[in-house]
């Protein structure tokens, strides 16, 4: 009885020798965490701090507090018609590219040995450039470019694609699919790949049809990495970008304007380096309540028994 | 013991590389600062956006080492897109040159970027009469001047003249009207041509030369006069080329200046809207013999939009006097006039017209000059470049018939306050 009061001490001793270990594990950690605090938590410290600023790019900022926020959120309109567009295009984006990235390696599944070439050929758009997939697009999608050309074949006059503010929307969504959606297919298929085929054999023993394997079985299982293409999928799209910016300029009007193309051009453009990050900021703040938001949700929906 | 050798291993290794960097940026530093300025007095910040901008700054350097084989400029700058931005960064930190260029369109916009020349002029006895005059309102800021030009460029309407001979349509001169110019571009509509090729920008593209031509700019006593009823009804003209006489194809917002060219160069379509910076280019890649002509008015005798380029001086030059006398030697009438005719800027100064004239047409020649003498300066105002940005962003609906000029317009007058 006497003996566990000497061993508590002993054992308070201990720490000492981790404190030896913690020294050497913040040596070890410094690269990463110098490189962290140098490019993120400073650039975000900074930009919070310029956006209570009026900022040129060359010239001395003038201190104007809350003024910054005050007009994105009451005296520019424009501001919500880019968060509208960028919402727009993030949930139609999102939506659109997990429903065809699940069918797709569904269906690559079941290929067998044709599956891996078919997976290749759905990711080469995700590795070239941004830029020239645009481009790409662009002669495929101008007035007299290749889709309007193929219309006019069968006496069809082709709408303007990138030009009519009811189309222009929807193009850069089919571009941005057609770039996008080979990473997820290959995400899903690695969790198809993970799923027991005793578990769908047992199903089927059961009396599970296809649909309700598919939908009671492959679903939950797969989950996890529906979960994890969720997130990025939507993080990715707020931070849309280079597709109006090449394809629209953000036009007919404001129709294809996001949420980032506008504060680029406020900052380096329009030389309003403030306002650009109080855009920044409501981009950060909006992307992580939604992420937080699906964090939140993430035990109810996604299951992680094997 | 080990883990402490460990540590102190790594931490020895980490103090080692933290003094290779710290010596590598100190190099890096000391080599592009000088204590007395002179090197940045020699310096120029520019567009160099290819071979063809360096041959060209390179052209003043060769001309004015005639004089003075001693002289030299150190170039460099990024690409003519990138430079409006990254002049005002690269302006900011050390060891900045202390020549920049700068337009008479941007001279507002620059305005803090660079110092006055007044005092300068004076003290070195320049005579700025001798440079084109719209070129020195153009880039006289709130009383001061701001810059010293080497072009003077307006704004000419070029024409395929074999398209011209094929449709039937007599060749525009120095007198043409908007009546005129539409019937013309209808008879020439036709068979895949097109009459005219439009970009989608505000100062490139139809609408702005024409309300020039008419009287009508979008400053007025410093400020945005976008709504003026003038330019409207100029810009409506404009955008109507397109959206109904169908004498035009509607540009994509993306198009860029050089997909009109492209029309134009191609014999796709008979005239286009350029500057005369593009003569050269226009008039020997084209498909049919090429004629420049005044741009339409409804008097027919056009003002012309002259937009041209300066030598300015970086406020955070330390020695403004040896930069401005730098200035002072690729501006004189010989270096300008060799350079135009050398590289095919239209010189700033008028005795040296001939020298870009070389052998060009009397026809052309002589558009160019009576545009110089009846042009005004394209004045802007800070936030132009968000008029322009937003401008492209809507001409689309312009240019198509959704939106009138008085909504776009007034659009723009409102965001870009």
């Amino acid at each position: 009885m006497t003996a566990l009061p000497t061993l508590a001490v002993k054992n308070a001793k201990k720490p000492a020798r981790v404190t030896g270990h913690g020294k050497l594990a913040a040596v070890y950690l410094a690269p990463g965490m110098l490189g962290f605090l140098i490019f993120i938590v400073v650039p975000l410290v900074a930009s919070l701090v310029i956006s209570l600023f009026d900022w040129p790019l060359f010239g001395t900022p003038k201190f104007v507090g809350l003024e910054n926020y005050t007009r994105m959120l009451t005296g520019d309109p424009v501001f919500w018609t880019v968060l509208g567009n960028t919402l727009f295009f993030a949930v139609s984006y999102t939506v659109l590219n997990l429903v065809l990235a699940l069918a797709v390696s569904t269906w690559l599944h079941t290929l067998g040995s044709w599956g891996p070439f078919f997976r290749v050929l759905f990711f080469i758009p995700v590795v070239t450039p941004m830029v020239a997939n645009a481009l790409v697009w662009r002669l495929m999608l101008t007035d007299d470019g290749v889709v309007n050309s193929f219309l006019a074949t069968f006496g069809i006059h082709g709408p303007s694609w990138l030009s009519n503010s009811q189309l222009a929307m929807g193009s850069l969504i089919a571009m941005s699919l057609w770039q996008g959606i080979g990473y997820n297919i290959i995400v899903l298929g690695a969790g198809l790949n993970g799923i027991s085929p005793n578990l769908l054999e047992a199903a089927r023993i059961d009396g599970a049809g296809a649909w309700q394997r598919f939908f009671r079985v492959v679903l939950p299982m797969l989950s996890p990495s529906l979960f994890f293409c969720t997130v990025m999928t939507i993080i990715g799209s707020f931070k849309v970008f280079t597709q109006p910016y090449l394809l629209t300029l953000g036009g007919p009007g404001e129709s294809t304007n996001t949420i980032v193309l506008y504060l680029y051009r406020n900052g380096f453009s329009f030389d309003k380096l403030g306002y650009a990050s109080a855009l920044a900021w409501a981009l950060f703040v909006i992307v992580m309540l939604i992420t937080a938001l699906q964090f939140s949700q993430q035990k109810r929906l996604v299951n992680y028994d094997n | 013991m080990s883990n402490n050798r460990v540590t102190g291993r790594l931490l020895t290794a980490a103090a080692v590389a933290a003094l290779a960097a710290g010596t590598l940026s100190a190099c890096g530093s000391s080599a592009g600062s000088s204590s007395d300025g002179g090197k940045e007095a020699s310096s120029m910040y520019t567009w160099i956006s290819n071979e063809n901008d360096r041959a060209q700054w390179q052209a003043f350097v060769d001309a004015a080492k005639k004089k003075d084989p001693a002289f030299n400029l150190t170039l460099e700058g990024p690409s003519f897109n990138d430079y409006w931005t990254k002049v005002k960064t690269r302006l900011s930190s050390s060891g900045a040159p202390c020549i920049i260029t700068t337009q008479a369109a941007r001279a507002q916009e620059l305005k803090d970027l660079t110092v006055p020349l007044d005092d300068m002029v004076k003290s070195n006895n320049v005579d700025v009469s001798m440079y084109n005059k719209a070129m020195i309102d153009g880039l006289t800021v709130d009383g001061s001047l701001r810059g010293i030009p080497y072009d003077a460029e307006p704004v000419v309407l070029y024409y395929n003249k074999d398209l011209l001979s094929a449709a039937g349509v007599k060749e525009p001169t120095l007198n043409y009207t908007t009546a005129q110019f539409t019937s013309d571009l209808k008879a020439l509509t036709k068979g895949g041509v097109t009459g005219l090729a439009v970009p989608p920008g505000f100062g490139a593209g139809p609408g702005l030369p024409l309300a020039f031509a008419n009287g009508n700019e979008p400053v007025k006593d410093g400020k945005l006069d976008l709504t003026n009823q003038g330019l409207v009804q100029d810009q409506q003209f404009a955008f109507d080329l397109a959206a109904k006489e169908k004498v035009a194809t509607a540009p994509q917002a993306s198009d860029g200046s050089d997909v009109p060219e492209q029309q134009f160069m191609s014999g796709k379509a008979a005239m286009i809207i350029d500057g005369p910076w593009m003569y050269d280019t226009l008039t020997t890649k084209t498909q049919g013999k090429v004629g420049i002509a005044v741009i339409p008015s409804t008097s027919g005798q056009g003002i012309g939009m002259i937009q041209g380029s300066a030598f300015a001086i970086a406020a955070s030059c330390k020695d403004k006097e040896t930069a401005f006398k730098n200035i002072m030697k690729i501006t004189t009438p010989e270096v300008v006039g060799a350079v135009g005719a050398a590289r095919g800027t239209v010189p700033s100064v008028e005795s040296a017209i001939k020298d870009w004239a070389g052998n060009k047409p009397a026809a052309d020649v002589a558009v160019v000059e009576a545009l110089l003498k009846s042009g005004r300066p394209l004045v802007t105002t800070p936030t132009w470049n968000q008029v322009e940005t937003n401008f492209t962003q809507y001409s689309g609906d312009g240019f198509r018939g959704t939106k009138s000029a008085q909504d776009i317009l007034s659009t723009i007058a409102n965001s870009a306050k």
